[in-house]
């Protein structure tokens, strides 16, 4: 059986249904793989037909899966927003704007093989900061100012990295995993700044982990929560955690790229940071980087739920005048 | 960090590109930049524009917080020549300077001497110059000074000698308790700062000049020093002090101490071109650890490698070559990085993201509790909220644990409970009068339990009937793990049963910032349609954008009162609407 040409059917689907007879062709009961197996008595070696025989049919779920992604991907990407949302909870109660992104990127990144992790808002300054190849008194601490508990000792993390740190210590590669979570800086309350925000941080290690990876997979992101036509750039950003460090920009969807008081007159607006795990990280971690290699972004989640429901005051969002109409 | 497109040529006499394009591109190589606006040509009278920069410098590029570092940068980026100004040439001199360094904490010192010199007020160009990197003009020397740090990254100093005599020891404080800075500033000193003083006077930090010695118009002789610290005790000194300066700003970097004599030769030669004076000493250089480049073995096949493109390995040698040594280069994926920016993120492609692949499921279960919950909770008609986790006033003060430096004094514990933030909630809902509040909120509480921090995930819900909150609280709850609270309850979740999965259910309800206050308001209508037709008469009737909500409080035969909740608009306009909707006029 040729996988080329199985995998020439998969991608010719465009809908789930077409995906759902491939599969019934190739993996159901009485699916052609399954038809195979029953040959394996008479095999001239059964075990290594078997394994064959095996491998094939994890290789044509894998295809199926994705071809899936990419068919609900440009589905969810092409669709006017309500109509997204077709198996929507009943309009009684109302999730929280950040539940509900949240939930939008859990879903990308599950579709992806991906786990939902999560970690202690108590953290050590060990993996908050010197884990992430950030040592004490490194200029790097002031970009974000910490809450402490105790210091130095404990603070509340400043940031989703903090989770991979701990993520990356206690499970071995090949990792997948996806946190949203609440960060801490000390920065006053006001109508822009708030000392608690929603991070989204997603971190891959793998043999053979690449840029080219780490971009597709945040553009087909960015591409589900803003659109198809959203335009990101990707250029060159220092975070100590990552090497090469990478910065995602969305053109400003205000000026289209031409300079607003939006995006303070770049033309884009910065949407987080990302970049290959530094090889000290993995280090730090029991990993070995010449075996392995990963990517890490994070990005914050507020500024993107309040521009999608028109609130302008970051306070509104937390304990705030934030409410829901009934029956929408 | 600003930049001006024509001091920028003075290193790239080559550069001749669009500015916008410039702007792109030192974005693309990490340089964020911000915008860029145009202003007339500094440079001579011949007309023409010029063009500012604003630039975000990461703080692994000390380098670049000078043109010089920038400069070297897009030299490579456009392939142009990088020029340095004409080497200035020091007369010999018989006089040695009586400079003693007394601490481990500098790197790299230079320093002359250079007398007879005229200062004045500076000229126009340097005015503006500095205006333009937000610098107040003071003289021709300081003002040369600050130049040739903005210029070259490395900030520098002036001493008058009349005031400060040449005997300059740097050393950790030996006994000052207070020092007048140049904008006369008093700092209260203890002795971890580091200093430069004479034998009996403090004169200056390593950050910042102070009054004692300042250059002033009548300033003759001068020693002018050059100097790179240990950036940690410089960051250490700005911190404490609360005193930061573009000096330290630069010095808490990483430098490069090999850049020294190249910026002091050209501060030396600016100096007399434009004071006038004389060398007046031989050129004292502490400079006890020469920095020596890492040696790093670079495979040039990795940036291939790690980017997923292929890059050709003789631009990658390219690349590693005249990028050459800088302070933030230690390693091969420090040159990685190098040659895969200088290639061009924007080659590598945005449309092959991952593909799937199977993993064991490590999803915390208490995760999966959670969304379930919340499912649950809307189904039965709840909002969710998200709260403040720092707090006021502590639940248990002998459990809570406090923070020691939120800026926001009014938030300083960590809660222990999420019912007193409902509560506050609850305040705000009926301060706008929203009909019907019903909300929940999941989310961790914290406390200290036999010294260890404690966080638990709780669930905590408000229903103004008692019965149905008692009815809506998750069913399989053990006593212990439950409080009611008067309409409010509160769930730890940590001891539940947890499920092995949960399949989301996406959401799209749509949130409103109240900014006023909702206004509710009855109609009596007598009509013999249907209660779906008149509701839906009523609702289609009503603007969306000030319709809350439409119900029917009561309904006998042919008669009905409506119950109409206005938002979006003052008590006035309500009434005037409700009147005119139900023909009520």
């Amino acid at each position: 059986m040729d996988l080329n040409q199985i995998n020439k059917e998969i991608n010719n689907c465009q809908t789930n249904t077409e995906l759902e007879e491939i599969r019934v062709k190739y993996l159901g009961r009485l699916g052609l793989i399954n038809q195979e197996f029953s040959k394996i008595k008479t095999a001239a070696n059964p075990k290594a037909f078997g394994q064959q025989l095996n491998q094939l049919k994890t290789e044509v779920e894998e295809l199926i899966k994705n071809q899936s992604l990419i068919v609900e991907t440009s589905l969810m990407t092409s669709l006017p927003k309500k109509e997204n949302n077709i198996f929507s909870l009943p309009k009684v109660g109302h999730l929280h704007p950040i539940t509900q992104t949240e939930r939008q990127l859990n879903e990308v990144f599950r579709k992806l093989g991906f786990s939902i992790y999560s970690g202690p808002e108590i953290v050590t300054d060990e993996f908050n900061f010197q884990r992430l190849n950030v040592p004490p008194n490194h200029p790097a601490r002031d970009m974000q100012d910490s809450i402490y508990i105790k210091e130095p000792d404990y603070l509340l993390r400043t940031q989703g990295s903090t989770i991979e740190s701990q993520l990356l210590v206690s499970q071995k590669p090949p990792i997948r995993c996806a946190f949203p979570c609440e960060v801490f800086r000390n920065e006053k309350v006001n109508k822009s700044n708030h000392f608690v925000f929603h991070h989204f941080q997603a971190v891959v290690v793998d043999k053979g982990i690449t840029m080219k990876d780490l971009i597709g997979t945040m553009d087909l992101m960015f591409k589900t929560l803003y659109g198809p036509d959203v335009v990101v750039r990707y250029r060159c950003k220092y975070y100590p955690e990552v090497e090469p460090g990478v910065g995602p920009d969305m053109q400003c969807f205000n000026c289209h790229g031409k300079g607003c008081v939006v995006c303070k007159y770049a033309g884009w607006i910065e949407m987080g940071g990302s970049g290959m795990i530094h090889p000290k990280v993995l280090d730090m971690a029991g990993i070995d980087h010449h075996v392995y290699s990963g990517f890490a972004f994070g990005m914050g989640l507020d500024r993107w739920a309040m521009a999608q429901n028109n609130i302008t005051d970051i306070r509104t969002f937390m304990g705030g005048n934030l409410a829901y109409k009934p029956n929408e | 960090m600003k930049l001006i497109y024509s001091y920028l040529q003075k290193f790239l006499p080559d550069l001749s590109i669009e500015p916008q394009k410039l702007r792109d591109d030192l974005n693309m190589i990490g340089h964020f930049t911000n915008f860029y606006n145009t202003i007339p040509l500094l440079k001579g009278d011949q007309g023409g524009f010029d063009y500012v920069f604003d630039l975000d410098i990461k703080v692994n590029r000390g380098d670049c917080l000078g043109y010089y570092g920038l400069a070297k940068d897009l030299s490579i980026l456009y392939n142009i020549p990088l020029v340095l100004p004409q080497n200035f040439s020091y007369p010999n001199s018989n006089y040695t300077l009586p400079i003693k360094v007394d601490t481990t904490n500098v790197i790299r010192v230079m320093a002359v001497k250079i007398v007879h010199l005229k200062n004045s007020i500076s000229p126009d160009w340097l005015q503006t110059f500095l205006k333009l990197h937000g610098v107040n003009s003071i003289n021709t020397l300081v003002d040369l000074t600050n130049y040739v740090m903005f210029m070259y990254g490395i900030p520098n100093h002036a001493f008058d000698t009349a005031k400060s005599t040449d005997n300059l020891i740097w050393q950790m404080n030996p006994r000052y308790t207070e020092f007048v800075s140049l904008d006369k500033t008093k700092l209260t000193l203890d002795q971890s700062i580091l200093m430069i003083n004479n034998p009996s006077k403090a004169l200056s930090l390593s950050f910042w000049g102070g009054q004692a010695c300042a250059i002033t118009e009548t300033t003759t002789d001068t020693v002018v020093e050059m100097a790179i610290y240990n950036p940690t005790t410089v960051r250490q000194n700005s911190r404490q002090l609360k005193a930061v300066t573009e000096a330290s700003i630069r010095l808490e970097k990483q430098l490069d101490p090999e850049l020294i004599p190249v910026a002091f030769n050209a501060l030396a030669s600016l100096i007399i071109k434009h004071c006038g004076g004389q060398v007046g000493s031989q050129i004292f250089d502490y400079y006890p650890h020469p920095a020596l480049a890492p040696v790093i073995e670079f495979d040039p096949k990795l940036p291939s490698i790690v980017s997923g493109i292929n890059i050709p390995e003789s631009f990658a040698l390219d690349i590693v070559k005249k990028v050459g040594s800088r302070p933030d280069i230690t390693q091969e994926e420090d040159l990685v990085e190098e040659v895969v920016r200088f290639y061009g993120y924007d080659k590598i492609p945005t449309n092959q993201p991952l593909k799937y692949k199977q993993l064991p499921d490590i999803t915390p279960k208490v995760i999966y509790l959670i969304e379930q919950l919340k499912d649950k909770m809307v189904a039965d008609g709840y909002d969710e909220v998200l709260t403040w986790p720092l707090v006021s006033i502590p639940t248990d003060p002998k459990t809570v644990i406090t923070t020691q430096n939120s800026i926001n004094s009014e938030s300083i514990y960590l809660r222990q409970s999420l019912i007193p933030s409902l509560k506050a909630q609850l305040d705000q809902y009926n301060r706008y009068k929203l009909p019907g509040p019903k909300f929940f909120e999941i989310g961790k509480i914290y406390y200290l339990e036999k010294g260890q921090y404690i966080e638990k995930f709780a669930l905590a819900l408000y229903n103004q009937n008692p019965e149905k909150l008692r009815r809506d609280v998750p069913q399989n709850v053990s006593a212990k793990n439950i409080k009611f609270d008067d309409n409010f309850a509160e769930i730890i979740l940590d001891n539940l049963p947890k499920p092995d999965s949960y399949t989301p259910i996406p959401s799209d309800s749509h949130a409103i910032e109240l900014t006023n206050q909702i206004i509710t308001l009855d109609a009596n209508v007598i009509s013999d349609q249907s209660t779906e037709v008149l509701l839906k008469h009523y609702q289609s009737t009503i603007d969306p954008n000030i319709l809350w909500q439409i119900s029917i409080a009561d309904h006998y035969q042919n008669k009905y009162t409506f119950h109409v909740s206005y938002y979006n608009c003052d008590d006035k306009t309500a009434k005037k609407i409700h009147l005119a909707v139900f023909n009520l006029i």
